[in-house]
C-alpha cells in the first residue's frame, strides 16, 4: 500500500501554480528526475486548468486532486463535478488548422505513461494519470 | 507567481522584440494575450520572443501564441521562439507546433 495526499482546490485560476509546486514537491521527494517533474507539473496543470475552464457549474466550487505515492508510480487524479465532456471530442493537434484551444488533453497523453479520462455529461470528469519512477517509457 | 513582458519596437528589421519572465497558464495567459495584441494594433510586425527566462508553459500559453500567430500570418509575418527553455521546447515539438513557429536557440 502507498501513501495518499489529496487536496481540494478553489476552482480559480490563482491556485493552479499552488498545484503545480505541490505536485513538484511530491514528484521531487519521490525522486523523479527534473525532466519527469516538469512533465508532471504541466500534466497537472491542463487538469486542473480543464476542470477550472470546462468542469466546475458553480465558481464557488472546489475540485478535488488526490495523489496516490508508492514505490514504483505516481498516481495522480483531478476530478470535478461539473458539465463533463464527450471523450470523442478529443482530437489531435491539427497544424494545417491550428486552434487556440483543446491541446490540454493531447499534452497529458504525452507526457504521462498512462492516462484514462472518465467524463460524464452533466456529472463531471475524472483525469486519471500515471508516471512511473526509472527511466521514461 | 508572475509574468514580466518587455516589449522593442526595432524600426529598420520591422521587427517586435518580445522578452517573457516568468511563467504563463490560466491565470496570466490572458495578459499575455493582451499585451501581444496591443503591440500588433499598435504596429503589425514579425514577432520575436526571447524565451530565456520563461520557465513554464501550457497550452494555455500555447494557445495565446497560436492565436497571435494567426493574426500575423494574414499579413505574412511570423513568430520567432528564441532560446525557449528544454520543458518549454519539449511542449512544442510534441504538440507539433515546432512546424509552424520559428525555433531557434534549442
Amino acid at each position: 500500500m502507498g501513501d495518499h495526499f489529496s487536496i481540494s482546490v478553489p476552482s480559480k485560476p490563482e491556485y493552479v501554480n499552488v498545484v503545480r509546486l505541490t505536485a513538484s514537491a511530491i514528484a521531487c521527494r519521490m525522486g523523479f528526475n527534473i525532466e519527469q517533474i516538469e512533465d508532471i507539473k504541466v500534466a497537472i496543470a491542463e487538469a486542473c486548468t480543464n476542470a477550472i475552464k470546462h468542469g466546475i457549474k458553480n465558481r464557488e466550487e472546489n475540485f478535488k486532486i488526490q495523489f496516490l505515492v508508492d514505490e514504483e508510480k505516481l498516481e495522480i487524479d483531478v476530478e470535478d463535478e461539473g458539465h463533463g465532456f464527450s471523450c470523442n471530442e478529443i482530437e489531435e493537434p491539427d497544424l494545417e488548422n491550428p486552434k487556440e484551444g483543446g491541446l490540454g488533453i493531447f499534452i497529458i497523453k504525452s507526457l504521462m505513461d498512462d492516462v484514462q479520462i472518465n467524463s460524464n455529461i452533466g456529472k463531471g470528469t475524472s483525469i486519471k494519470m500515471i508516471k512511473y519512477l526509472g527511466d521514461d517509457l | 507567481m508572475s509574468i514580466h513582458i518587455q516589449t522593442n519596437y526595432n524600426k529598420d528589421e520591422n521587427i517586435w522584440i518580445v522578452d517573457i519572465k516568468g511563467e504563463i497558464d490560466i491565470y496570466t495567459a490572458n495578459k499575455v494575450k493582451e499585451d501581444l495584441n496591443k503591440m500588433l494594433d499598435e504596429q503589425m510586425a514579425d514577432f520575436k520572443i526571447n524565451c530565456l527566462e520563461l520557465t513554464y508553459i501550457d497550452s494555455t500559453g500555447l494557445g495565446v501564441l497560436i492565436g497571435i500567430l494567426k493574426r500575423l500570418k494574414k499579413e505574412e509575418k511570423n513568430i520567432n521562439i528564441v532560446n525557449p527553455k528544454p520543458n518549454i521546447s519539449k511542449l512544442f515539438h510534441i504538440t507539433g507546433l515546432d512546424k509552424i513557429f520559428v525555433i531557434e536557440g534549442e
